[in-house]
């Protein structure tokens, strides 16, 4: 099992408030993951701090074997670290197709130039591009609304849209915030289909989620943060047992 | 030959043109505060000021002081007359519109000023005359004086206004929190509408106290506009102690700059000020409570 | 280029290359001085402000970023053709390119820095660029010729073919226009354009997916530049001048309200709101002292009432009326 991620006792405070603390944490090529506590716990801090949104106070982070601490989130993404937004970021202005096809700006070719001037493989990349856009839309059950303008989808729709962005990145590592929240139980079902097939397809994934039904249920391992520490990271039985997670979600209980 | 011993009467310009940004730096402050609107027609306010005296005065046959009352009431209506006509109208736009909405009102001031009393610059007689103070060798006009007072007049009443009565009170509760305020009960578009208010006056008040000492035409209040917002950027954001020390302080650079650059290039100094200043402190020198430097 | 002329329909909805209607709207506005000869002049003069608007399009209207001193750009083109023809007597071709290359420097080097600004800041940062070169050209007088400004720019010309009538101007300015209209749209329809809306719908959003926004940024700023000084290149050989007087805070506003008339991510509505802010400009120029006035009415009106453009707003009516019809006719038919 090699690791993909490796997070080594990163913190992060905001002008004296500290978000994160020493936490240590690695993950494993091929897994899913997740990440739960109660809010305000950090985990979308460490989203921000993994894929370059924020910098870390102290502490380094490695993704495949290259230090990633403080690079720029477009650096980030281009080596293979795909993710989606708690508040979702769907690009309202744009079709939905042209959405997915935002995902794949690192693998289609193309700058300024050659792309005014239309050269050919400008051409031959913009049909390919568009072919692998309609499988994804297929796999995420829009492909009927390709044309349709992002802002008219269903906000269940549009996470999904967010996810397909994501995945059409083709990431190594997918970073996954609260993609739960807010769907009806049966667009949860489909959503944890969809996550375990793209582990199937070999890539990496990362979950925070309040869903515990949903987490429990696809995840190989669950870390655990509280106030920025992190209390716990095992597999899921072995996390639901914990003493110090029942009492970080329910308080002080009886034992 | 050094330019140094140029400095005192310089300084002494820079900190009566300083008083008159500061003043208009208040203005653009004022009327952020209530609603993080920047108003473009800002200076329009400051050359109405002049202009309309002017006009009272040699055309109306008023006196002087009636005049200067009947200017800034005037021109408080006419901000009153912005804030009902464009601004409200727009107050769910987007920044983009509202910034070239407060634009276009700007060109049409200003054109409008020129279209009923001429494009020719307008003179006011000083308040006591020619009168004039030697201070170590230093000639200081004594409208630079009135300057002065007038100014930290005008800023003891603002601070009164905010701490001491209901409406200031609201008004400060208002920028700070929003929300809070307006489920509080305190109408957010009537302290957008009493900002402009207060805005216009002190932007007439500044523009009959600079008329004497230089001339004001129709088209001076787009760059005094611009140079009090700059101002209140380098200050500090947002703040009105920031738009008072930015004012002084980009009324002296920008004096000083004349002694050791040609005179001409003097109108850029400011914006020069202002790359400077966005581009290493956008804060400003006392910091903002507007601008979160991580996502600047 | 052979796509440039086939149309394709297998590409993204919105963005689809040459369809009848682009010969057609084209096909119009080029034809149009054909049956009125009395707009030649002012058509050319639309044209190269539409140049103008078609650059600014893209920094705004599609990667959503305010600029308040695109006159400057333009105003910088003017400069350099004027300069170097008249006093080192370079070819007019080679102005043009230099005036484009002049334009995009002078793009970068502010760039880098301003860009990094948002909203009102970059809004404010922009307008002290131009100012700032106002300044500079009225007192750099032995450049510039300061405030009475440079006379005597020889025609454009190529290959000692001089464009010195209205007619050639016209042909010469939408020429250059149409080209710039294909590189645009194309632009616009590859991956690069859809980092620009990206860019102006969510910045994470745009890093999260590799886009670099600052370099995105940064180049759509340079080639706006670059079309303003080739317009304002232009401008010199067709006005024969350049003074200060003609690239002030004034045309940069005016430029924003065409894309915004135009309608924002589209690359037709800045050239028809070009023309029609071209045409409005001149038909208010007759009443002289009210003409200014009047027009800054007509822009507030313009932003309180067509917010989203002209064009869309006039589209939605015509959709929401012909939509009426048809279920006016359907319920007639029902009702029989």
């Amino acid at each position: 099992m090699t690791q993909l991620l490796t997070i080594d006792r990163i913190s992060k405070s905001y002008d004296g408030v500290l978000a994160l603390n020493r936490v240590s944490l690695a993950v494993c090529s091929g897994i899913i993951k997740g990440l739960i506590g109660p809010n305000g716990a950090g985990k979308t801090t460490l989203f921000h701090l993994i894929s370059g949104l924020e910098s870390p106070t102290a502490g380094q982070i490695s993704f495949g074997g290259v230090d990633i601490t403080g690079k720029a989130p477009h650096e980030i993404a281009a080596l293979g670290v795909g993710r989606t937004f708690q508040t979702i970021q769907t690009l309202g202005t744009m079709t939905v197709v042209e959405n997915i096809l935002a995902g794949m700006h690192t693998r289609v070719p193309g700058n300024f130039l050659s792309s005014g001037l239309w050269l050919p493989w400008i051409h031959t990349g913009e049909r390919a591009a568009l072919e692998e856009a309609k499988q994804i839309l297929e796999f995420l059950g829009l492909l009927g609304r390709w044309k349709w303008s992002a802002m008219q989808l269903s906000f269940g729709q549009q996470k999904m849209l967010e996810l397909g962005r994501a995945i059409a990145m083709r990431p190594r590592l997918l970073l996954l915030d609260e993609p739960a929240a807010g769907l009806t139980p049966v667009e949860v079902n489909k959503l944890s289909e969809r996550v375990c097939q793209l582990r199937g397809q070999g890539t990496t994934i990362m979950v925070v989620e309040h869903h515990q039904g949903m987490v429990m249920e696809i995840a190989d391992e669950v870390a655990v943060l509280h106030n920025g520490e992190l209390i716990a990271d095992d597999t899921p039985a072995a996390v639901k047992k914990d003493p110090r997670v029942l009492e970080a979600y329910l308080g002080r209980a009886g034992g | 030959m050094t330019p140094w011993i140029h400095i005192p009467p310089l300084l002494v310009t820079g900190i009566t043109m300083g008083a008159i940004y500061a003043l208009v730096a208040l203005g653009f402050v004022t009327i952020v505060r209530a609603s993080q609107i920047i108003n473009f027609a800002q200076g329009e306010f400051v050359m109405l000021g002049g202009v309309l005296t002017f006009f009272f005065i040699s055309g109306a046959g008023f006196p002087y002081p009636i005049a200067v009352l009947l200017a800034v009431i005037l021109v408080t209506i006419i901000g009153l007359l912005l804030h009902l006509l464009v601004i409200y109208p727009l107050r769910k736009a987007s920044a983009l519109i509202l910034i070239m909405a407060t634009l276009g009102a700007s060109i049409c001031i200003s054109n409008t000023s020129a279209l009923f009393f001429g494009t020719l610059p307008k003179a006011l007689p000083p308040f006591s005359g020619n009168l004039a103070f030697q201070l170590s060798g230093v000639a200081i006009a004594s409208q630079g004086l009135w300057v002065l007072g007038a100014t930290f007049s005008l800023l003891l009443a603002l601070h009164l206004l905010s701490h001491r009565t209901l409406v200031g009170k609201a008004m400060e509760a208002s920028s700070t929190d929003p929300l809070g305020a307006d489920l509080a009960g305190i109408s957010r578009n009537f302290m957008v509408f009493f900002a402009f208010g207060v805005s216009a006056a002190m932007g007439s008040i500044a523009g009959v106290l600079v008329t004497p000492l230089f001339y004001t035409s129709y088209n001076s209040g787009t760059l005094l506009g611009l140079k009090g917002f700059i101002a209140a950027v380098l200050g500090g954001w947002g703040k009105n102690n920031g738009a008072i020390l930015g004012g002084f302080a980009l009324g002296i650079v920008e004096s000083l700059s004349v002694a050791f650059i040609p005179a001409g290039y003097k109108d850029g100094v400011a914006f020069v000020v202002l790359l400077l200043i966005l581009y290493f402190r956008p804060k400003g020198i006392l910091g903002s409570p507007f601008i979160d430097s991580r996502r600047w | 280029m052979i796509s440039l002329i086939l149309p394709d329909p297998h590409l993204p909805y919105r963005r689809e290359f040459l369809k009848k209607r682009d010969f057609v709207y084209l096909g119009v506005l080029v034809l149009l001085p054909v049956i009125w000869p009395g707009s030649l002049f002012l058509m050319g003069l639309a044209g190269i402000y539409a140049i103008v608007a078609l650059g600014l399009s893209l920094f705004l209207g599609y990667a959503g970023q305010i600029s308040l001193g695109h006159a400057a750009f333009f105003g910088i083109g003017a400069y350099t053709s004027a300069i170097l023809t008249t006093r080192y007597g370079i070819p007019t071709v080679g102005a043009f390119f230099a005036s484009a290359a002049t334009a995009a420097a002078c793009a970068y080097l502010i760039g880098k820095p301003i860009l990094k600004l948002k909203g009102y800041f970059l809004a404010l940062a922009t307008l002290g660029f131009g100012e700032i070169f106002l300044v500079i050209v009225r007192e750099a007088r032995d450049l510039t010729g300061g405030v009475s400004g440079i006379f005597g720019v020889p025609w454009f010309s190529v290959a000692g073919f001089a464009f010195d009538t209205s007619l050639k101007q016209y042909c010469l300015i939408w020429g250059v226009l149409i080209g710039l209209v294909l590189f645009a749209k194309n632009l616009v329809r590859s991956k690069m354009g859809r980092a620009l809306l990206a860019v102006a719908a969510s910045e994470d959003a745009a890093a999260s997916v590799g886009i670099d926004v600052a370099r995105i940024k940064l180049g759509v700023f340079v080639i706006s530049a670059a079309f303003a000084g080739l317009a304002g290149s232009l401008f010199a050989g067709v006005i024969s001048t350049a003074s200060p007087d003609a690239f002030g805070l004034g045309l940069s506003v005016l430029m924003v309200m065409m894309v915004i008339m135009g309608g924002m991510g589209t690359l037709y509505g800045p050239i028809s709101a070009a023309i029609f802010l071209t045409w409005l400009t001149d038909s208010l120029g007759a009443y002289q002292e009210y003409s200014l006035p009047i027009f800054g009415v007509i822009f507030i009106l313009l932003l309180i009432f067509f917010p989203d453009g002209i064009a869309t707003r006039l589209n939605t009516r015509l959709i929401y009326l012909i939509s009426y019809w048809g279920r006016k006719r359907r319920r007639e038919r029902i009702n029989q």
